[in-house]
C-alpha cells in the first residue's frame, strides 16, 4: 500500500480507538455517578437506564439452582411449591418489576421505590408513590429479599409472592383500587399474554403478576462480601478494626442476639418482631392502642388494617397491627444487614441516617417504653469500639457495590463527625437509667 | 487433711459416739439419744467454725463444706465393679480395688465440688453485677447439658455446652469468659454435668 | 424433597383471615362485648392469644360492678445499688413505670418482698425511693433478702412492723413476714454478712426453712377471731405457705398449722412471692397465687409442684426480662380472685377464679410453648 493510504488506515484506527474508548468509559458510569444518570419519576432512575445497569450485576447461573454457597436444602424451603423457579417465570417476573403501568398513573413500579441503582431501595427516608405521596415506612432492599421468612417490615405478608402484589393495590404507593384493574392495566399488551402463558400456562392474573416477580426476585442475590471472604479462610478480606468490631458484634455490643449471621441464614436478621424504640421517641403507644381497637371495632376488614396500618399514625405500632398482641406493639421485624451500607437511612421510619446514629441508639439501650424488648441494654461501648462495629458493618456489602459502599462510607463518617444526635453517653454508661424519667 | 482440722474432727466425732453410747438403751431412749446427738454435733461445728476463723489458711476440708451447702450429685457408684468376674483375678488392668474406687471418686467430686464452688460465687466468676449461676439456675436447674450440641439462634451458629457458659458468664453475669481449657470452666462444666445424672442425651433439643 | 409445612406466617394469616370472617358475622353488640372485653370476660369465653384483646394498658380487668377490689403488684427486685448491677434497678423502674400507666389506677399496689438483694441499708434506701415514684397508695412485705443481714432494723425503719393487717371494701387484708428461719448462724459464727449471703442462696442448704413462727401464729389467730366464717380474707406472704419444694425454700415449715388457722374461712386467697414464676395451688379453701419477679425467673421445682399449676413459657436467657414483669390482681367480693400475670415482651396470662374454683377444669389458662426441660 502506498502512503497516502496507510496514514489514513492509521487516522481511522486513531478514531475508533478514541470513539471505542470514550463508549465504554460512558458505559462504564459508577453506579450512582452524579448527574449522568437518566431519571424517571419520583427520584428513580430511569427504568431503561436500571435494567442496563442489571445486566451488569447478575450471576449467569441456572436459576433452578440455589446461588452458589447456600445450603441448597435451606434454599429449597423458600421456594414456594407453586412457584419453582423457570428461565420464563423470570423473565416475566424482570418485566413487571420495572412496569410502571402498574401503577394507577403509570408512574411508579417496583423499580420506583425499589432502584437497582439506590441499593434496590430508594435510600430515602420513607418511599414516595403516586401523586407524590409520601408513605410512612422506610422501603427494605429487595436484595437477598428471598431468605426472608416473613415480608413487609411488620411481618404481615407471609411470602414473598405474596408481597410484591400488595403495593400494586396501596392507595398511597401504586394506587390500583384492587387486583383485577391492576391485571386489566396490562392484559392488552400481548406480549404480556404470550409471556404469562409461557410462565404459569395462563391468562394475565393478579396473583400471577406476584408470582413473577416473586420469582426474578429470587435471582436477586448479593451474598459476595468481603466479610464473607474473611468467614472462609481469607485473613485479609477485612481490616483489623473489622475484625475486632465482628468479635464486639457477638459479644460486648449483643448484636448477635437478633442479627445471627451463618451459612444458613446469611442475612443477620432473626426473622422476628421486636420492640427496639425507634418510634417510641415520637409516639404515645398507649393511646395509639386504645385509638387502633376503637377504629378496628367500627371496621374490622382486613382491608381496613391494611389501611390503617400503612397511612395513618397507627403504622406505628407495627407487628400489634397484624397480630393484635400486646407484646408485639411498635415491634418490627429485625432488619437483615447483609448490604447494609448502602441501604441508609435506617429504622422502619428512616429516622436513622448513618451507622454510627444506629450504633448511638442501641448504646444507650434504645428508647425507653411500656414494651421496649428487654434484650436493649444500656452497652456502654466506647467510641473506638463503636467505630470498630461500623467498620464490620461497612464490610458486609456485595463487592459489586464496593464503590458505593466506599461513597457511602465516607459520607456518613463526614456526616457523623458533624453531629451525632441519638448519643447519649449518660443511658450509655449506666449513669443514669432508662425508665427514671419516665417515672419521675 | 490438716494435722489440726484431723484432731478436731475425730474429737468430735468421739464426743459425738459417747453421746450416743451413753443415751443408748430400749425404745424411749432414742430421743433423748437424737438430742445428745445433735447437742454433741452443734457443740463440735461450733468449735470447729471458731477454730477455723482463728487458722483460715488450715480449714482444708472445702469439699465438705461445699457439700454441706449445696446439694452435689454423686458420682456413679462403681462398686459393681469390685465383684469381678472370673476373668477379673487374671486381668493386669482389671483388678480394681476399694481404695482404687475411693480415690477415683475424690478426685472426680473435688472437680464437681470445685465447679458447684465457682457456679454459686459471684466473684469467682468475675461478674461486675455480682450477679452469679445459680441466681437462675439454683442446683444447677434449667442448664440441660443433654440438648448440647445444638444450634444456638442468637449465637448463629452450633453452640457446646462450654459456649453457652461463656455466653452466660459473658451476658448475664457481665463477666470475663472463660479459656475453653481453663481449669474454672472446666470445673464448672464438671459441675453442670453431674447435677443432669441420669438424663438421657438429647442433642438439639430445643 | 421438599419438607411440607406452613410457614408462621401463613399460619398467621390463616387465623387472622379466620377471625376477621366470624368478626363480619357478629352482630354490632357482640363485637363491642367481645372487642372491648376484660380479661376475665374474654377468659371465661375461651378466647385465646394471639388474637387476644387485651386493651393495652387498660388494665387488663375492667373496673368490675360492685365492690370489687384492684391492685396490682410489684415483687423481688433484688436491687443492688445502681453501680453494682443497673440491670435489676432498670427492672423495677420499669414495673413503677407499668403500674403508673394502667388506667384506671389500681386501689393500692402491693411489693411482695425482696426489695434488696443482700439487705444492705443502700440497696433498701435506693428501692424506698424508687417505690416512691408509684402513684397509687403502696402496701410492703418484707422478704428473706431484706431481713438476714441486720434482722429487720432498716426494713422497719423504713417500712415500719412486717406483720399487719386492715380492711377494704369488706374483705380483710394480712401481711405476713413468713421468712422466719430457726437460728442457724450462731453456732457457726456466722458474721451479718455471711448470714445474709446464707439465706441468699436459693440451693443453700445451711439455712433453715421458712416459717411464720408460733408468735405470729398467735397473732394471726388473734387478728382474725373478730371475723365470721364468710368474710372474705387476702392474705400476702413472701413464702407460698405450703410446701413445694425444701430444698429451693419454696416451702413454709408451719404451713400446716397456719392453713388450720386459715381453714374455717369460706374463701381465702393467698398471694405469695419468693417464686419468681406463675404458680398456682389450691388446698381446701386456700387459693394460692405466686407473683412474678422484677430481677429473674426460676426454674420449676423438680418435684413437689402442685398439679393446678400451668407453667409460664421457659424464659430464654438473650432477653435478660423473659419471664419476668408485674401482675394485677382483681378481688371478688366473695375473696376470690382473678390473679394477671403481666409478663414483659409476652402476652399477659390471666388465672381467673373458675379455675382454681373448678379444681383446674375451667378457664384454663393459657398453655406454655416452650416447657421447662
Amino acid at each position: 500500500m502506498h502512503g497516502k493510504y496507510r496514514s489514513f488506515h492509521k487516522l481511522l484506527l486513531v478514531f475508533a480507538s478514541a470513539l471505542a474508548l470514550s463508549v465504554s468509559l460512558a458505559v462504564s458510569l459508577p453506579l450512582t455517578g452524579q448527574g449522568q444518570i437518566p431519571r424517571a419519576q419520583h427520584g428513580a432512575a430511569s427504568m431503561d437506564y436500571q435494567i442496563k445497569e442489571l445486566e451488569k450485576l447478575m450471576l449467569k447461573a441456572d436459576v433452578a439452582e440455589a446461588p452458589p454457597g447456600f445450603d441448597p436444602v435451606v434454599w429449597q424451603a423458600f421456594v414456594p411449591e407453586d412457584n419453582a423457579t423457570t428461565p420464563e417465570r423470570v423473565a416475566l417476573g424482570k418485566k413487571l418489576y420495572f412496569d410502571e403501568r402498574l401503577s394507577k398513573d403509570a408512574t411508579v413500579s417496583c423499580a420506583t421505590c425499589h432502584d437497582v441503582t439506590r441499593a434496590f431501595t430508594d435510600q430515602r427516608k420513607t418511599s414516595e408513590g403516586i401523586a407524590g405521596q409520601l408513605g410512612r415506612r422506610n422501603a427494605p432492599t429487595v436484595m437477598n429479599a428471598a431468605l426472608l421468612q416473613t415480608l413487609f417490615l411488620d411481618g404481615r405478608s407471609p411470602s414473598l409472592d405474596h408481597q410484591a402484589r400488595m403495593p400494586i393495590t396501596n392507595s398511597v404507593e401504586m394506587g390500583f383500587p384492587d387486583g383485577e384493574s391492576a391485571a386489566r392495566a396490562i392484559a392488552g399488551d400481548t406480549e404480556y399474554k404470550k409471556m404469562f402463558q409461557a410462565a404459569y400456562g395462563r391468562d394475565v392474573n393478579y396473583e400471577d403478576i406476584g408470582r413473577a416477580i416473586g420469582a426474578f426476585e429470587r435471582t436477586l442475590v448479593f451474598v459476595d462480601s468481603p466479610f464473607r471472604r474473611f468467614l472462609l479462610g481469607d485473613g485479609n478480606a477485612i481490616s483489623a478494626d473489622a475484625k475486632q468490631g465482628f468479635r464486639l458484634f457477638n459479644e460486648k455490643a449483643r448484636c448477635v442476639t437478633c442479627h445471627p449471621m451463618n451459612l444458613s441464614n446469611p442475612l443477620g436478621t432473626d426473622n422476628r418482631f421486636h420492640n427496639i424504640g425507634v418510634s417510641a421517641r415520637t409516639q404515645n403507644f398507649e393511646l395509639l392502642a386504645k385509638n387502633a381497637l376503637a377504629a378496628l371495632a367500627q371496621d374490622p376488614s382486613a382491608e381496613k388494617l391494611e389501611e390503617l396500618a400503612i397511612g395513618t399514625d397507627l403504622s406505628e405500632l407495627g407487628r400489634f397491627m397484624v397480630t393484635r398482641n400486646r407484646s408485639d406493639i411498635g415491634s418490627f421485624r429485625t432488619s437483615m444487614i447483609l448490604n447494609i451500607g448502602i441501604t441508609q437511612p435506617y429504622m422502619h421510619d428512616g429516622t436513622l441516617e448513618t451507622l454510627w446514629d444506629v450504633m448511638d441508639h442501641y448504646n444507650k439501650g434504645g428508647e425507653a417504653n411500656p414494651y421496649l424488648d428487654g434484650g436493649m441494654e444500656a452497652l456502654a461501648l466506647t467510641e473506638q469500639e463503636i467505630d470498630q462495629v461500623v467498620a464490620f458493618l461497612f464490610t458486609l456489602t456485595d463487592d459489586r457495590f464496593r464503590s458505593e459502599n466506599q461513597r457511602q462510607m465516607e459520607l456518613q463518617r463526614a456526616q457523623a463527625a458533624q453531629k451525632r444526635p441519638f448519643r447519649d453517653d449518660d443511658l450509655a454508661f449506666r449513669r443514669k437509667m432508662a425508665f427514671e424519667e419516665r417515672i419521675k | 487433711m490438716s494435722q489440726g482440722t484431723r484432731l478436731l474432727s475425730i474429737w468430735g466425732t468421739t464426743f459425738a459416739v459417747a453421746a450416743l453410747l451413753s443415751g443408748t438403751g430400749s425404745g424411749g431412749q432414742e430421743k433423748k439419744e437424737e438430742q445428745e446427738r445433735q447437742e454433741g454435733q452443734a457443740l463440735a461445728d461450733s468449735i470447729l467454725s471458731q477454730w477455723k476463723r482463728k487458722n483460715p489458711e488450715k480449714a482444708s476440708d472445702w469439699v465438705a463444706e461445699e457439700k454441706e451447702r449445696h446439694k452435689i450429685q454423686p458420682p456413679a457408684d462403681n462398686s459393681a465393679l469390685l465383684q469381678s468376674g472370673e476373668q477379673g483375678k487374671g486381668h493386669v488392668y482389671g483388678q480394681y480395688t476399694e481404695r482404687d474406687l475411693l480415690m477415683w471418686s475424690r478426685e472426680t467430686e473435688k472437680l464437681v465440688v470445685e465447679g458447684s464452688r465457682i457456679f454459686h460465687d459471684a466473684d469467682a466468676l468475675r461478674s461486675t453485677v455480682a450477679v452469679s449461676c445459680d441466681m437462675c439456675h439454683p442446683d444447677g436447674a434449667n442448664t440441660h447439658p443433654e440438648t448440647y450440641p445444638k444450634f444456638q439462634v442468637q449465637m448463629g451458629r452450633v453452640a457446646l455446652l462450654r459456649d453457652m457458659i461463656n455466653w452466660c458468664v459473658e451476658q448475664p453475669v457481665r463477666g470475663t469468659r472463660f479459656e475453653p481449657d481453663d481449669e474454672r470452666m472446666r470445673a464448672l462444666e464438671a459441675y453442670i454435668y453431674a447435677q443432669r445424672r441420669g438424663k438421657s442425651l438429647e442433642y438439639g433439643k430445643h | 424433597m421438599r419438607p411440607k409445612h406452613k410457614s408462621v406466617e401463613t399460619r398467621y394469616m390463616e387465623e387472622r383471615n379466620e377471625f376477621f370472617q366470624a368478626l363480619k358475622s357478629l352482630d354490632r353488640r357482640s363485637f363491642i362485648k367481645v372487642s372491648a372485653a376484660a380479661l376475665g370476660a374474654a377468659a371465661t369465653r375461651g378466647i385465646v392469644p394471639p388474637t387476644s384483646f387485651q386493651p393495652v394498658r387498660l388494665s387488663a380487668l375492667q373496673a368490675g360492678t360492685g365492690s370489687d377490689i384492684y391492685f396490682a403488684y410489684i415483687s423481688d427486685s433484688h436491687l443492688y445499688e445502681q453501680d453494682v448491677n443497673d440491670r435489676f434497678v432498670r427492672s423495677l423502674l420499669r414495673a413503677v413505670d407499668d403500674v403508673n400507666q394502667l388506667d384506671p389506677q389500681p386501689d393500692f399496689v402491693l411489693y411482695g418482698g425482696d426489695l434488696a438483694q443482700l439487705g444492705q441499708a443502700k440497696e433498701l434506701d435506693l428501692g424506698a425511693q424508687i417505690l416512691k415514684g408509684v402513684k397509687a397508695p403502696l402496701r410492703v412485705m418484707v422478704g428473706e433478702h431484706d431481713w438476714y443481714l441486720d434482722l429487720g432494723e432498716k426494713w422497719k425503719s423504713l417500712f415500719g412492723q412486717p406483720t399487719y393487717s386492715w380492711d377494704h371494701k369488706g374483705v380483710h387484708f394480712v401481711t405476713l413476714m413468713s421468712v422466719v428461719e430457726e437460728d442457724f448462724w450462731t453456732v457457726r459464727g456466722m458474721s451479718p454478712m455471711e448470714r445474709m449471703k446464707t439465706v441468699a442462696g436459693l440451693d443453700n442448704g445451711v439455712q433453715r426453712p421458712f416459717t411464720v413462727g408460733a408468735e405470729q401464729r398467735q397473732w394471726l389467730q388473734n387478728d382474725l377471731s373478730r371475723f365470721g366464717n364468710d368474710t372474705p380474707l387476702v392474705v400476702f406472704s413472701h413464702s407460698p405457705l405450703y410446701k413445694l419444694y425444701k430444698n429451693w425454700n419454696f416451702w413454709t415449715d408451719d404451713a400446716d398449722e397456719v392453713q388450720a388457722i386459715l381453714s374455717r374461712f369460706k374463701n381465702v386467697s393467698v398471694i405469695h412471692g419468693h417464686t419468681h414464676q406463675m404458680l398456682t395451688n389450691r388446698i381446701g379453701n386456700i387459693h394460692f397465687h405466686g407473683m412474678l419477679a422484677t430481677a429473674w425467673p426460676w426454674p420449676y421445682a423438680p418435684e413437689g409442684m402442685p398439679p393446678l399449676t400451668i407453667q409460664m413459657s421457659r424464659p430464654d436467657p438473650f432477653n435478660p426480662q423473659d419471664g419476668c414483669g408485674d401482675g394485677e390482681v382483681r378481688v371478688h367480693p366473695e375473696g376470690l380472685v382473678d390473679k394477671v400475670y403481666n409478663f414483659w415482651n409476652r402476652n399477659p396470662v390471666t388465672v381467673a377464679r373458675e379455675y382454681t374454683v373448678s379444681w383446674g377444669r375451667e378457664s384454663l389458662p393459657a398453655r406454655p410453648n416452650r416447657p421447662s426441660y
